[in-house]
């Protein structure tokens, strides 16, 4: 952006673009293969590429970008607090939690290969649309933003977020989830388990 | 109120984050959170702030608001060579890695110091030897929305009080103690518009915005309000009542009148009411929230029985949920001399209207009879009015710099522009 353009014409005005970047110190643009580098240290909970072999973690690949960078940063100003997360992300800075964003939004995600029955494919689907996750999780419940893809999830890791919410002692974004959890039974969170994290599979 | 949100780290904890500011949902909830039963909640927690209002066939609109980029983006990686300024101006990005950035205010030796509403820092970006540099001066504060500087001191104003660092410019490293102006401006500690804008009168005195708690709800004691402190004795004043959210105001440069932008509700249709930019005329003049829209359309249930004529009407209707925020008149010498005295307003734009409009620099300008118009300045951050998300950019405030240039805020990347004229 060095440089003129030519002037546009509009609404009988003369407008120019804007141009020249003249600063010293720029923000570095997310880094994939810098983020590729520091993930090596993540796979051993949440899975090569993070693709999360274990029910109780989550997976990451092909998660949004700004979803990652955020709960990175929540992590890391202990806004939310884990035991196992919170002490790799203190230390971190803006742009390494960019790079590990880029790095891991750009991963395949491997689906479970598990489909639920179709009794909870049914009430899955039903109660994501009574609730309205589907509103921000996306149609196919893939995330978008700062809002995380669900379907594929681990299992256990989305019961156990569920709960959490319900209880209020997950750490919400502005307490949407934890109100939307408030009219879910213990029954219906494990539907809602089930089904998401089998969403996609075979 | 198309600017409220996704406030990630102070308001959104109160009504739910119990994890992060203490106890307030548990205590409400108490038994729930030890004992998971089998059967629905008996009373819900209560949905997150900017819900309040939808009626029930909203339940599933699919309009949210937007959450900010809490890293930051690099602005080498945003198309920024696609802002748009009129012919013979020129726009530039100025400084980036300042998330959050917000308000912004200038020191006596160049600094320019920057506030947040969903971090809790402030920044100083000073120039050194031909390097521009982003520093965070403080930390941890409660949504350190509003800041001002005057004669060596700054001025910061948290969610609950308003202090003041004197003598900062000269020890950015080592940031002096915070002495409070004021404190207990956020009693009921609940959600709602209650970051605030700050600004320093002709008179002295500190101005502050203390919004409504929600989208549209009676404004209890202090709230709804635009008020003022003098900062040597403590008390406050009303100035203006009936203000649902104000998030910039500045003075006329000759006439000395407060100009503030107001957010109007939410939830009452695509293209009503509009966002507001008002003139306060005479001190705790009443602009209507909650009872008048727009100075002429009555809500359908605080208007019941009220006329609008009790309240004061806009100066100008900016457009439904633009989202103005900062503002600031032009007094510089750069720009051509019909930009003397304009106003310049930053419009974060829309999230509750289907189209989306709004995320520019508006200029609004004076006829002879002195009635305003606008049109846009600064434009490009839009992509398509139809996306989710319709934009890659948001400008949050505005500031006239002494050589004449105007710094634009983007507090959704944590970036700032700079745009000038000639040369």
């Amino acid at each position: 952006m060095s440089g003129g353009r030519a002037a546009r014409r509009g609404a009988g005005a003369a407008w120019a673009l804007g141009a020249a970047l003249l600063f010293a110190c720029p923000a570095p643009a997310a880094d994939l293969e810098a983020g590729r580098r520091r993930a090596q240290d993540c796979f051993a909970c949440h899975g090569p590429e993070g693709n999360s072999t274990n029910p109780a973690m989550s997976s990451l690949a092909g998660q949004p970008a700004q979803f990652i960078a955020m709960q990175l940063f929540q992590f890391r100003e202990g806004n939310r607090k884990d035991p196992k997360m919170t002490p790799p992300a203190v230390g971190l800075s803006n742009a390494d939690l960019n790079d590990l964003a880029a790095y891991f939004s750009a991963q395949k995600p491997a689906m479970l290969a598990k489909a639920p029955d179709p009794a909870t494919a049914a009430a899955g689907r039903r109660l994501t649309e009574q609730h309205h996750c589907v509103q921000c999780h996306g149609a196919a419940l893939m995330g978008q933003q700062h809002i995380p893809r669900l379907a594929g999830q681990q299992r256990g890791y989305l019961r156990v977020q569920l709960r959490g919410f319900k209880a209020g002692t997950r750490a919400d974004i502005d307490g949407f989830m934890t109100s939307a959890t408030q009219l879910l039974s213990d029954k219906e969170i494990e539907i809602l388990a089930d089904y998401l994290s089998g969403l996609g599979g075979q | 109120m198309s600017e409220n949100g996704l406030v990630f780290l102070s308001r959104a904890a109160r009504t739910a984050g119990a994890v992060l500011f203490g106890a307030a949902l548990l205590a409400a909830f108490p038994t729930r959170a030890q004992q998971p039963s089998d059967k629905p909640a008996a009373a819900p927690a209560p949905p997150p702030s900017w819900q309040q209002g939808r009626t029930p066939g909203e339940a599933s609109s699919p309009l949210h608001p937007f959450a900010i980029h809490m890293t930051g983006r690099a602005a080498k990686e945003l198309p920024v060579d696609k802002l748009i300024v009129p012919a013979g101006f020129k726009v530039e990005v100025w400084a980036d890695g300042a998330p959050g950035a917000r308000s912004m205010a200038l020191g006596d030796k160049g600094t320019v110091f920057v506030g947040t509403r969903q971090l809790k820092d402030v920044y100083a970006v000073v120039e050194r030897g031909g390097k521009r540099d982003v520093k965070t001066i403080l930390k941890g504060l409660d949504s350190p929305n509003g800041i001002v500087f005057s004669k060596g001191t700054l001025y910061v104003a948290e969610r609950h009080r308003i202090t003041r660092y004197d003598g900062i410019e000269d020890r950015l490293d080592n940031a002096p103690d915070a002495k409070a102006v004021i404190d207990n401006l956020d009693p009921s500690k609940q959600p709602g518009h209650f970051w605030k804008f700050l600004a320093l009168g002709p008179d002295g005195k500190l101005y502050f915005n203390i919004g409504a708690p929600g989208n549209i709800v009676m404004p209890s004691y202090m709230q709804g309000s635009i008020m003022r402190v003098d900062p040597r004795k403590g008390v406050l004043e009303n100035v203006a009542l009936g203000v649902r959210n104000s998030v910039g105001f500045d003075w006329h440069p000759r006439t000395k009148q407060l100009w503030f932008t107001e957010h109007g509700r939410d939830w009452l249709g695509e293209d009503s009411p509009s966002d507001e930019l008002n003139v306060v005329k005479r001190k705790g003049e009443h602009f209507g929230y909650p009872f008048c829209h727009q100075g002429d359309t009555l809500d359908p249930e605080f208007g019941k029985n009220r006329s609008c004529s009790e309240f004061t009407p806009p100066a100008l209707k900016l457009g439904a949920h633009v989202a103005p925020i900062g503002m600031r008149f032009y007094t510089g010498k750069m720009f051509p001399a019909e930009y003397r005295n304009n106003i310049f307003i930053a419009l974060r734009g829309s999230w509750n209207r289907t189209i989306k409009q709004g995320y520019n620099v508006t200029r609004v300008s004076f006829d002879d009879q002195g009635k305003p118009k606008m049109e846009p300045f600064l434009t490009g951050f839009l992509v398509d009015e139809k996306a989710d998300p319709p934009m890659w950019g948001r400008p949050a405030d505005v500031m006239v710099m002494r050589d004449g240039s105007l710094l634009v805020s983007d507090d959704h990347n944590g970036i700032i522009y700079r745009v000038s004229y000639g040369k």
